[in-house]
Order: C-alpha cells, then structure tokens, then sequence
C-alpha cells in the first residue's frame, strides 16, 4: 500500500470534518470515541466469508497495532464459489471449507463464534449472542445475503426444506445434492432463477451446468429446465454454446419474454406456476428467490428502500451511518457484480481507508478487479473480467479492461481455463482466508 | 422492511445530520420536453399522488422496469391517460396509457430502454385539465458479469400472451399482456453494420364489447417483447379484444370471454 501524498489530517480535524459532532447531543458518542484502551483504534468486523475475512487480515496487516475482532458465527465457512462443482460431483464439501485458525494465529485477529444481534451505530456498540457487547471506532459489515421469504408467492423458510434455494453454501447444498442423487433418472430438474440484482450473476447458470454433467454420467434421460425471470443472463453466449457443445439438448432456458418469469412455488407438489399461467412439474426444484442485504444490515440502518446497501464508493463508509463500512454482495456496488471476488476487493479498499481514517490520513485512491470463472463441464471454463476505478465520485468500469472468453475456442482454450478456475479458487481462498483449496 | 427497527429512525435522524443529501431537485424536467410541454399546456402541474417507481440503480438499460400510478382518488374527475419520457433517449417519448371507465384504476407497469443514467418523468392529465408531474433519477450501469454475446431478435408479433383474474363487477382487475418483438429502435446497427430500419409495435388496445377500455402508444424506448401490467373495471360480462398494432401494418390479437364473479 503507497503512502497518500495528500496533506494529512489530524483526528481533531478528521472529527470536525464528520459534521461539527460536538454540537449534536445526539452524537456525544462519537466526538469522545475510542483509543481509550489503548492501542491504534478497535475495529469490529461482522461476517467471516470473502469481504469479512479479508477486511480484517487487511486490517491488520496495513496496522498490526488495531485490534480487531471478527464476529462470524460458524466456525467453518463454506463458499459459494465452488458449491456448484460439488453438486456435480467435482468436489466434496470439505473442499470449499474454510476455518479461522491462520487469521486469529498469524495475523492476531480476535476471532468470537456468536451471532451480531444488534448494532448501536450512535454510541458506537455491538451487541452479540450471549450478552457480549463490543465497542467499536469502525465497524465493518460483510453480512452477504439474505433471502427475501414470500417475495416470491409460496417461498418460505419452510419451502426451502422441500426446494432449496442452495444459495447460501451449506446444509441447503448438500440437500439439494442430496436429491439429485434420489431423483429418478428421466427425470427433470427445474431451477427457478431471479431477476437482477442477486448475488453471483453466473451462478445460476454454472449450476445447470454442473447438474447437467452429474445427469450425463448418472441418470442419461434426466432433463434440466431454467426458468429465468431475466431476458438476459451473464456470458449467455458462452454459456449457451458450452451446453450445447456438452450436453446437446438436455438444458432448456425459458426467459422472461418466453414467459419464464415464475409467480408462484408449491414446494410440497415440487410444482411452479409462471406469470402466463403456465404449470411446470419438477422432479428436484431448486428456487433461487429475490435476495436482499444480510439482515444485520437493517439493523444497523444503512439499507435503503430497494434492500441493499449504498455506500461511499472511496471508502466503501455506509453513505447514511457514519463509521460503519459495507463490503460485498450486500452493497449497491454495481457496475461490479456480487461476486466473492469482489467482496475481497472492496474490503481492501475499506481496510485501507479505515487504517488511514485511524491515522488520521485520507484513504488512497482505490481502484478494484473481478473475475468471475464459470464451469461448464469439469474441462470447460469461461470467465468474463471486469477493471473499476472512481469516475465523478462513482464506480465505472474501465473501457478496454477486461473482458469475456472467445465465443469461438478451441477445447484446449476451455480445458486451460477450467485449470485456471481452480487455479484462482484457490488464490483468493488462500488471500482471504489463508488456508489451502 | 420486515424488520422493525426501533434504531433506523434514529439513525436515519443521525444520518441525515452528518451527510446532509443534495436537496430534490423540484420536478421541472418536463419542462425541458417539448411533448411534456405540450401535455401540460397552461396548467400548473401537482406533485403529490402521481408515483413513479423504478430501481435507483439498473444493471440492465436494456429492460429496466417502470410502474406509474395515479393515487388518490378525484372528486367528479378522474385520470384520462399518463404519459413516460427518458429525458436522455433519443427519443424522450416513451409511451402513453389511456385510461376509461373499463380501465378505471390509473396504473401501468412496463419494462423500458434507458440508454444512460438519467431522469424518467410521467405526466398524469385528468379529463377537467388537471396535470400531475413525478420523476425519478435512474443510474443505468452494465454489471460486470453480464456483458454478454449478440442477441437473437425475436420474431415479431408472435405468441400473444394474456393473463387474466376472476373479476369482479365494478372492482379493478389486474391484466398483464406480453408479446414478442424486437421493437427495433431505427438507431442500431445491424451485424453488416446497415442500420437497421425502426420498427416497433406502435398501439395496444384493449377493448370490451367493442369498446375502447384500455389504450397504450409505445415508442422506441420500450422494450423487445412489449409487456404490460394494468387494471381492467368491466362493467358488464362479454368479450375482451386484446390488440398489437406495429408499423408495418401486422397486427396481433387475442380474445377471451370475460365472466364476472
């Protein structure tokens, strides 16, 4: 990380420039903050997958002296990245998990496994399962996403025991894994995939996929049937000419405009009915339903009306909460999509201007990367990359940068790419989370 | 927000002190459109009860969804059609609904172009002359993950789709239609890089017992494969007329026999 060669604020004129604190007896909290225990400043991160984890080894490695403490209530984090591969039976789950040991042991992170209940941004203080509270100067939110039951009509908690979203990784993949693996072969799988924004563009379609390469070695009749609410999905063409290269005929999309938006789930029939009236019968149904910020989120009152979360793009700071930073899938970040690749980039950035903020320095000027890999059979890969930097104060690609897979390739283009995915799953783990793919 | 939270009212209070938002601008874009202009003649427009709502942030112009509704309900007068621009299309015209008796509940949901991040204004106009403005500041931005390849233009005017509920007499029912077309701007290039010739679906038209009950003119910033959401108040039971008119002169349609429960 350079050193910024802008002229430095001190923390007094760092506080007076956060809006004349002092004369808002509702702040009293924030213009007497912090340091009293000694050390740099403390800093409470919320969420141990990509952005949460990263944030706080960036955090101490750009100031070893900031105690931080991270608050993940799982002690082992399965990622999405990857889930899809052990649906096809690529990978086991213990391949996509990841612990906590490097962080707490290398980087001196405090890592507490209970759940964040509440959040008091004006006298600065979480509040955990358990009674524990944390005071904090900067708190960081990486709380992904969370699903929006009943957003889709028969989309409940409940429903998803019988049709898993499989959205977050864990129990609800190995569930849908295990019916796949229970379902009659000529049977049909039918996936339910959402409007934008959600998180993962490509996933749902690296899914179909993977699910058609287990029918192809397990159960040769079995269909796959994707029905979109978009028109339009991430390295369609790629992906379309992948599936029909590998597996002819056994996925069908149906998309908004073909009637493909679906209205309502009946979870317990494995039954969907679309926007127009049409029924569709599936074998294994898999909903991947409208999602929204993780629900700590709300609590600490930085989403806005549409669910998500807008943030300062420089510093990735909640742009209606002071002190309180958000990174990945839960914040409004587009042109970058919710990946996990960029919930690592965008909790650098923070980490950085906290560290800076703390030291009374202005943030550096960010810029961020994604590469969003896709299988589309265990020797076909395609990728889609994407560079972003500050344009007028917002986020803007980079014209030029970046970029999809050739539409035309040959098989060893998409076999070196598929090496490349794994190749890059297990960088960004080893990045985030410092333990071997 | 399904969570109640005591705290996001303070917040919101804190916030609002600390990072003081840019004021609303005052809804006046319509004055700078000369069809708005039109519209509003020398009446002077009403802010509250005409409610756009789209997201704040679209990853994709291309289909970026719009509801228009008209909230209260008029003493001895009653909306007669609300009308949608783009202010930064080239064509600001987006499309106008008008609405009867048969189609008493004044709101249309639809999926439009945005070419950019700009501001979208409807303009309501009631039959005794009243005017209504609303806008809404749209940022229009292409996610990473879905650059994507060439699209297949649909064939056009094909499968018309019409879903209807169990009305009820005298009460609004919700009417969504769908059908394809490429609704070809006349701006875009074609792969040999010919620009291809404009061609759109120009009116829909709704009629019960050959009656006009419902009315849409669209323009080229609405979307391929035209969908639209409305209300329908049938007085009577009898047959619904469905219609697609494009401007190569084919046309669409589908009836059904509307029953009232």
């Amino acid at each position: 990380m350079t050193q910024p060669t802008r002229p430095t604020l001190d923390r007094r004129q760092l506080l007076q420039g956060l809006g004349a604190a002092a004369s808002l007896p509702l702040l009293g909290g924030l213009a007497a903050p912090a340091f009293a225990n000694g050390g740099d400043g403390r800093v409470v991160v919320i969420g141990g997958g990509f952005g949460g984890a990263t944030a706080a080894k960036y955090l101490k490695r750009g100031n070893p002296a900031l105690q931080v403490t991270l608050v993940e209530p799982q002690s082992t984090f399965y990622t999405c990245p990857f889930s899809n591969l052990f649906l096809g039976g690529l990978r086991e789950m213990e391949s996509i998990a990841h612990g906590y040991d490097e962080l707490r042991d290398r980087y001196g992170v405090e890592v507490v496994h209970a759940r964040a209940e509440d959040i008091d941004p004006v006298a600065h203080k979480v509040s955990l399962t358990g009674g524990r509270e944390l005071a904090y100067d900067r708190l960081v939110l990486s709380p992904g996403i969370d699903i929006r039951w009943n957003a889709l009509e028969g989309y409940d908690e409940a429903a998803a025991d019988l049709a898993p979203h499989a959205w977050k990784a864990g129990p609800q993949t190995r569930l849908l894994k295990e019916q796949l693996e229970g379902m009659e072969d000529g049977g049909t799988f039918v996936m339910v995939a959402p409007a934008n924004p959600f998180r993962c563009p490509p996933g749902p379609y690296e899914r179909a996929s993977m699910v058609a390469h287990y029918f192809s070695q397990h159960k040769p009749n079995a269909k796959v049937l994707i029905l979109d609410a978009k028109d339009n999905f991430s390295k369609q063409g790629l992906f379309t000419a992948g599936w029909e290269r590998l597996y002819g005929d056994r996925i069908e999309w149906v998309g908004l405009s073909g009637d493909g938006r679906v209205t309502r789930v009946d979870a317990a029939n494995r039954e969907v009915e679309t926007e127009f009236g049409t029924r569709h019968q599936a074998d294994v149904l898999n909903v991947i339903p409208p999602q929204k910020a993780g629900w700590i989120a709300d609590r600490a009152g930085v989403t806005d009306d549409s669910g998500w979360v807008p943030v300062q793009p420089a510093t990735f700071e909640s742009t209606r909460v002071p002190d309180i930073h958000v990174v990945g899938d839960a914040t409004i970040a587009a042109p970058m999509p919710k990946s996990g690749f960029c919930a690592n980039a965008q909790a650098k950035v923070a980490a950085a201007a906290i560290v800076a903020a703390l030291a009374g320095r202005s943030a550096p000027e960010p810029y961020w990367t994604n590469t969003c890999y896709s299988l589309v059979g265990p020797e076909y890969g395609i990728s889609v990359a994407g560079v972003y930097r500050l344009a007028d104060g917002q986020i803007a690609s980079v014209e030029g940068a970046g970029g999809l897979s050739p539409m035309e390739a040959s098989d060893e283009v998409r076999r070196m790419e598929a090496q490349y995915a794994v190749g890059w799953y297990n960088a960004i783990c080893q990045d985030t989370w410092g333990t071997e793919a | 927000m399904s969570y109640p939270s005591p705290l996001t009212t303070r917040l919101a209070l804190a916030g609002a002190l600390l990072f003081t938002a840019p004021p609303l601008l005052a809804s006046d874009a319509w004055q700078r459109l000369e069809p708005a202009r039109a519209l509003v003649g020398d009446a002077v427009p009403e802010g509250d009860g005409l409610v756009l709502e789209l997201p704040h942030v679209s990853e994709d112009g291309s289909a970026v969804p719009l509801t228009v509704r008209f909230e209260p309900v008029l003493e001895d007068d009653a909306i007669a059609s609300i009308h949608l621009f783009a202010t930064g299309n080239p064509y600001p015209e987006v499309a106008g609904f008008h609405f009867t008796e048969q189609a008493a509940r004044p709101e249309v949901s639809t999926r439009v172009r945005l070419n950019e991040s700009q501001r979208v204004v409807a303009v309501a106009v009631s039959r005794e002359g009243r005017v209504w403005t609303s806008e809404r500041e749209v940022r229009v931005t292409v996610s990473g993950c879905l650059i994507r390849g060439d699209e297949e233009t649909p064939e056009a005017l094909a499968n018309p789709r019409v879903s209807l509920p169990d009305f009820r007499a005298g009460e609004p029912g919700e009417v969504r239609t769908l059908i394809t077309h490429p609704m070809e701007t006349g701006l875009r290039e074609g792969p040999d890089g010919e620009v291809l010739p404009r061609y759109i679906i120009e009116t829909f038209r709704v009629s019960l017992d050959g009656e006009t009950a419902f009315e849409a003119e669209l323009h080229p910033s609405v979307s391929a494969n035209p969908y639209l959401r409305f209300y329908l108040t049938p007085q009577a039971e009898g047959e619904a007329l469905f219609e697609w008119q494009d401007d190569s002169g084919e046309r669409a349609e589908y009836r059904a026999e509307l029953t009232l429960s």
